[in-house]
């Protein structure tokens, strides 16, 4: 991991109430989330978050509907304010910007994509997308054709001149989108970008998602409750439960290595091979000496090598990058990976 | 004997009592019972009197009646009069200027360019050559029967003072739509506002400025009429979608961007409703300010029921309703216009 980290969060406290610093002590002195709002009536939205975020990866936060991701990734650009705790975006202090400084930052280095579009309903389609560059002081003319570039990226070409009722979910979120993107600004903030959207409807997105990527490189901060979702998505996996962080890391070594029983209840019933990939199992080094059935890539999940080996489990396969050989990979390894995680912490379980 | 006296004795307010005495002139009440024969029977306790100002006052004469108190409110009044109106007066002198003006432009105008030019604005802002045609129709009728310089005088009053509630009531909303103390503040007024029964808004008005102005009525009819546009504002605003706010403010805009870029044009339905109520309680109250001299189709239901001219009654009537519906159908239709272009 030589990449910089984009943004970086530090002891970072949220607590909702009307005297937020006195339940900071409690807090501080380790009481939980229940306790706090029996006895002091304060709703405890974030402790102690410790996450970095490094430029061009997609961090994925995941959680349950109140486990505070949306307060989170609301605190990145201060639309909501901290109670405690540092943010620090290409190492500037984000917490000590001016109202003009952090205006600038919304503009030019933060965009947004929202769960319910929360596009203009009373502008067009192209009016929406350019919504960034019409706040700064462009006008239409300025960014039209960017505005129009990123639509038909987005795949709405010919959709400029409508309305975004006349359109539907995956299209209007295709808008806010496209929106985010003519911006031009380095980070993506989506707030449950896709949770909205029917499920082929959401995996189209998640893959043009992982295609604008592929090209941008952006930073991008990517809020859900869908395990599935996180996982495909995700460069950096942080899981956060009640306010906390459960265990971050990269997804693949999370779903191999939970630590913690709520992520081994939350990973027991995703498709293991869908999501695990070759890298992940495989043996690395260029060992010649086995017989090799073919070649797989080491991004290629275990279902696609399953399909491949076409259930036979003495098989083995070589894993390439790039056209070398960077380890192999066995049938047996592959079955073993794909053992739920229940099942290897039973005996930890009923202790 | 008065059933209140061993209230005021107890309390040693006697002597305060009776230095009252004299002065106090004698009620209806009290001199219907002095020619009738005083009856010193002592009084059972059913027979008690709410202790009000004037049952305590047969007791003891020194305590106010209740005519005073409306007597102390007309004279407090009539006191600060004079400081009221000479700061009211150039205030609001501009509003008289507006509705001669626009009384004058109205009738001063040939009606064959006035009827165009309204049927013009009525296409303008519905977009519909049947209501147009339905407002030409309408106007052509009551100028027929001879009631166009009454229609005219009363438009012109309402394009006035509903124009008026606008521009005073829209800002007023967005301000109570930002500030909750200020809603509280207001909201009480308006209920005033709106409950106070038009007749008594006239009644301090008479005495504060010349019956012979124009802004008497002018005020009494945006008073009246620019509580609806300032509730609907404020609630429009209010209303306006928080993930759309949210996202206004996530890209960065000036809370002034954010006014006029997000939340005015979302509010517009529910601020073009606000106006829509407007004008038709500005006609309501154009029709009842006719009693202070407001000219249009008001005087004539006036004269209607002053002489008994039954005919002349109704007929005024019927073209009150025909404007009603004209304003109410025209102002609707814009509203309808702009809500198609907002649906979500």
């Amino acid at each position: 991991m030589t990449k910089d980290i984009k943004i970086s969060i530090r002891n970072l406290f949220k607590i909702f109430g009307p005297d937020p610093d006195v339940a900071l002590e409690y807090v501080r002195r380790g009481m939980n989330k229940a306790d706090l709002l029996e006895q002091q009536n304060h709703v405890l939205g974030l402790r102690d978050i410790n996450v970095d975020m490094r430029d061009g990866e997609i961090t994925v936060i995941m959680g349950l509907s109140g486990s505070g991701k949306s307060t989170l990734i609301r605190h990145l650009n201060r639309l909501i304010e901290p109670t405690a705790g540092e943010i620090r975006v290409d190492g500037e202090d984000v917490l000590s910007y001016t109202e003009e400084q952090l205006r600038q930052l919304r503009r030019e280095r933060m965009s947004m994509v929202f769960q319910k579009f929360a596009l203009l309903p009373h502008k067009t389609v192209l009016e929406n997308a350019g919504m960034a560059k019409a706040i700064r002081g462009y006008t239409t003319s300025d960014f039209e054709a960017d505005a129009r570039k990123w639509l038909a990226r987005v795949g709405l070409e010919g959709n400029e001149n409508q309305y975004p009722h006349q359109l539907s979910g995956g299209m209007q979120q295709r808008v806010g989108i496209a929106r985010a993107l003519v911006s031009d600004a380095p980070i993506m903030l989506m707030d449950e970008a896709f949770s909205a959207l029917d499920p082929l409807i959401r995996s189209d997105m998640q893959d043009l998602l992982l295609e604008l990527q592929e090209e941008l490189h952006k930073t991008i901060v990517f809020i859900t409750h869908d395990l599935d979702e996180a996982l495909k998505l995700a460069d950096h996996l942080v899981i956060l439960k009640d306010g906390e962080v459960v265990q971050q890391g990269d997804p693949q070594d999370i779903l191999l290595n939970p630590g913690d029983p709520y992520i081994v209840d939350f990973i027991s019933d995703i498709n293991r091979a869908r999501v695990l990939r070759v890298r992940s199992v495989m043996k690395p080094g260029t060992d010649s000496g086995e017989d090799f059935a073919g070649d797989i890539s080491e991004r290629d999940n275990l279902e696609t090598v399953l399909e491949r080996s076409g259930g036979d489990t003495d098989l083995a396969f070589r894993v390439v990058r790039d056209g070398r050989q960077v380890g192999s990979l066995h049938m047996k390894d592959l079955t073993k990976a794909l053992v739920p995680t229940a099942a290897a912490t039973e005996s930890h379980q009923r202790v | 004997m008065a059933t209140y006296d061993s209230l005021f004795s107890s309390l040693g307010l006697e002597e305060w009592c009776s230095q009252g005495k004299s002065d106090a002139p004698m009620s209806m009440e009290a001199l219907l019972a002095k020619t009738k024969g005083g009856n010193t029977e002592p009084e059972s306790i059913w027979d008690a009197p709410f202790p009000s100002m004037d049952a305590l006052n047969e007791s003891c004469a020194a305590f106010p009646q209740s005519r005073e108190l409306t007597k102390g409110l007309e004279q407090g009044f009539l006191a600060i009069k004079d400081s009221l109106s000479l700061i009211l007066d150039p205030l609001t002198q501009p509003l008289s200027w507006f509705l001669d003006s626009a009384l004058y432009a109205m009738l001063n105008t040939p009606w064959w360019i006035v009827i165009p030019l309204l049927l013009a604005v009525v296409y303008l802002v519905t977009k519909s050559w049947k209501l147009m045609a339905f407002v030409g129709g309408s106007i052509i009728l009551l100028a027929f029967i001879d009631h166009y310089d009454y229609a005219m005088q009363t438009l012109a009053i309402i394009f006035v003072c509903a124009f008026l509630c606008v521009l005073l009531g829209v800002p007023i909303g967005i301000a109570m739509a930002r500030s909750n103390t200020l809603q509280r503040l207001i909201i009480p007024v308006l209920d005033m506002l709106q409950t106070l029964p038009p007749f008594v808004y006239l009644i301090p008005l008479i005495f504060l400025f010349s019956v012979t102005e124009s802004k008497l009525y002018g005020i009494a009819i945006i008073l009246y009429a620019i509580v609806p546009v300032i509730r609907l504002t404020n609630l429009g605003i209010r209303l306006v979608d928080k993930d759309v706010i949210e996202a206004a403010d996530a890209f960065g805009m000036t809370p002034r961007q954010k006014l006029y870029k997000v939340q005015i044009p979302l509010a517009l339905p529910n601020i073009m409703a606000g106006v829509n109520q407007t004008i038709m309680m500005s006609l309501a109250m154009v029709v009842i300010a006719s009693l202070v001299s407001a000219p249009g189709l008001g005087v004539l239901v006036l004269r209607g029921i002053r002489n008994l001219e039954l005919g002349v009654g109704l007929v005024s009537g019927l073209g009150i309703v025909i404007l009603a519906v004209i304003l109410d159908r025209v102002t609707k239709a814009s509203l309808a216009r702009i809500n198609a272009s907002q649906k979500q």
